[in-house]
């Protein structure tokens, strides 16, 4: 196992030096690029974006996308995709709204059982062999089933506590910067500093040779699986909190979105490469394009079609990047 | 390093010939059938008598599914993950596209069905040229142009209310004898679809390079064709699906939701490999019965619609995992 970091780290770092040491390698360069230029595009149309109320209210929506990517991240580092994300954060929500105040425990193994049940669909892919698409395409379903029997119509009532910590103002400090730098460090130090970070990276880069080094891909899968329904755990209690209530359904959109981050994050789909910190630019890059085409006047009806439209670039600009280095 | 990491898909490759010797060709597909019969005999006992009109209303709302399904079969058929997450937006844009052009032509249903027709064109043009121009995953490119097909839902449903028009109306309900017309045509569409498949060259090459891509090239076949024809099948099937489901029951916002999954549902529970490669028309008639059938069992239980999402979802995740078991022996 740990001739994996080795080998990675040494290959990298002859190349780029300090960035790898974080994870980060050329093409992640593109999200914290795109990231700047954005933030620059909304500044030039409006100048009070760049106080510190600006920042919080352009980047608050970032933050339940950026979880909600590092969760499809972990799917992604195994080879896999997860099309249940947005719909399992609704439930997450709805199971906040109704059941958090009045029966705390209960709301605890419930968002339990939401990771357990992840795990046990990461199992399935491994050892059944289904395509994760459907997979997950089929739990989704699932999810928002159970969220709509939760919470048939969107309210309920979340704990003040979880409000406050995601819509708290600091001054002096954009908070969801700081919440952002918080959410890609504990992605850091699950993906490079613990022993299945590293697995689960090679995983999804060769599973042969975590195979063969003594690893059970099995126990990988459901790790990388684990730590998505984790991750959707975290990204339905902002959402929670920041709303004030559940939505079994108005979560959808992160489905697309975190894909779009994934990939604005330098992650590739053949498996074993995204990074956290990527993953976390490439997020706050892609709400930030949401407020910019808000800001700069794009009709609601054509947004969606924008953001679309945005990652088939980034797609299109990765293909020139690729030619480029090869 | 390479040659390890196919070793499993060798492994299927054999136990798929195995397979293929054990089981007659027409097998999996039964399946299907026989799930609809235990539908049909349980929705019986529960309504306490024979209930013919069950199975003639569910032919006439199965073409829509069937359609859309066909369509996405073509694309799994393919393998290597291929799939169209669009059909869901394209049958809720051709929906309101179908009716609002109708409109506007006074009633001139063929215009109507040219303009959509041409959106499904562009539509499956524009997933196979992402796919193949900018080499992403076919889930990733067919997620994104769904994006920009949901802003044009939203632009076109905001023109105003749209009207489907009456003559497609009158025929998506017309029955003769009690039997559906679309459902007849589309047994039709069915009939094609299965000998352009199994008979025409092209058909062929699809299912060759879902069996094995690498072969498949090697013999000549090219990916751009077979990608771009099965795309453009499919979107050109739920684009006419979704002219006809929004004349059916008139087009809204939500219309195709559920057609991402079904449509999918229908393919793999008709017996078609997930992996590509072998494919099964029959099927997707059997499982748009079976599905509809299991609806308004489900329906006359008072189950309500989030739980049939749960069964449904359930059910899919089930079939694969006992079929990909089967694959494994």
């Amino acid at each position: 196992m740990t001739t994996f970091i080795h080998t990675d780290t040494t290959a990298k770092s002859a190349k780029q030096g300090v960035l790898s040491r974080f994870g980060i390698s050329g093409s992640d360069m593109l999200a914290p690029g795109a990231l700047i230029a954005l933030v620059l595009v909304c500044c030039i149309v409006n100048p009070n974006v760049l106080t510190v109320f600006g920042l919080t209210l352009v980047l608050s929506s970032a933050i339940p996308l950026a979880l909600a990517s590092l969760a499809q991240m972990y799917v992604v580092l195994v080879g896999d995709i997860d099309l249940g994300n947005g719909a399992a954060i609704g439930l997450v929500t709805t199971i906040v709204a109704t059941l958090l105040i009045p029966h705390p425990v209960v709301a605890i193994i419930a968002l339990a059982a939401v990771i357990a049940l992840y795990a046990l669909s990461g199992l399935l892919v491994q050892t059944r062999r289904i395509p994760a698409i459907i997979v997950t395409l089929g739990a989704s379903f699932v999810w928002l089933g159970i969220a709509l029997i939760v919470l048939p119509s969107p309210g309920g009532t979340v704990p003040h506590w979880l409000v406050l910590s995601a819509t708290t103002v600091i001054p002096g400090i954009p908070y969801p910067i700081l919440i952002a730098a918080a959410i890609a460090l504990v992605g850091w130090l699950i993906s490079m500093r613990t022993r299945y970070g590293a697995v689960i990276r090679a995983g999804g880069a060769s599973p042969d040779a975590v195979g063969r080094a003594g690893w059970s891909m099995t126990r990988v899968r459901m790790t990388a699986y684990g730590l998505a329904g984790f991750f959707i755990v975290a990204a339905g209690l902002f959402v929670a909190g920041a709303t004030g209530s559940g939505d079994a359904q108005s979560s959808s959109d992160y489905t697309l979105l975190a894909v779009a981050s994934v990939v604005l994050g330098g992650g590739r789909f053949s498996g074993g490469r995204a990074t956290p910190i990527g993953t976390v630019c490439g997020a706050l890059a892609v709400s930030v394009a949401g407020s910019m085409l808000a800001l700069i006047g794009v009709p609601s009806d054509y947004q969606t079609g924008m953001q679309g439209l945005i990652l088939l670039a980034v797609l299109a600009g990765r293909v020139i990047t690729d030619r480029k280095s090869a | 390093m390479t040659s390890t990491i196919e070793q499993p898909d060798l492994d299927r490759q054999r136990s798929f010939g195995r397979r293929l010797t054990a089981l007659t060709s027409d097998r999996p597909w039964v399946w299907a059938y026989l799930g609809s019969v235990l539908m049909w005999i349980a929705i019986c006992v529960i309504n306490g008598r024979l209930s013919f009109g069950v199975v003639t209303a569910v032919f006439a709302l199965a073409p829509f599914l069937v359609l859309a399904g066909i369509g996405q079969m073509f694309v799994i058929t393919l393998g290597g993950g291929s799939i169209d997450l669009t059909v869901s937006n394209v049958i809720t844009l051709t929906a309101f596209a179908a009716a609002e052009i109708s409109a506007a032509a006074n009633g001139n249903v063929a215009l109507g069905i040219l303009a959509v027709v041409v959106i499904g064109v562009l539509v499956g043009g524009l997933n196979a040229g992402v796919i193949l121009g900018l080499k992403v995953p076919p889930i990733v490119a067919t997620l994104a142009a769904g994006l920009i097909l949901q802003s044009a839902v939203n632009v076109i449903a905001g023109l105003g209310t749209s009207t489907p028009s009456p003559a497609l109306a009158d025929f998506t309900q017309s029955r003769v004898l009690g039997i559906s017309v679309l459902g007849a045509v589309c047994v039709a569409v069915a009939v094609l679809a299965g000998i352009f498949l199994r008979r025409s060259i092209t058909g062929r090459r699809m299912q060759a390079f879902g069996q094995n891509a690498i072969a498949a090239r090697l013999s000549g076949v090219s990916r751009g064709r077979v990608v771009l024809i099965a795309y453009l099948i499919s979107g050109v099937l739920a684009a006419i699906a979704g002219a006809l489901l929004g004349a059916f029951s008139g087009p809204n916002v939500a219309l195709g939701d559920p057609y991402q999954l079904n449509s999918i549902a229908v393919v793999v529970l008709g017996g078609t490999l997930i992996a590509g490669g072998r494919s099964n028309v029959a099927g997707i008639w059997g499982a748009g019965l079976f599905l509809l059938l299991l609806n308004t069992l489900l329906n006359s239980l008072n189950v309500g619609v989030a739980a049939q999402d749960i069964v449904k979802g359930i059910l899919i995740i089930l079939v694969l995992s006992v079929m990909s078991g089967r694959r494994e022996r």
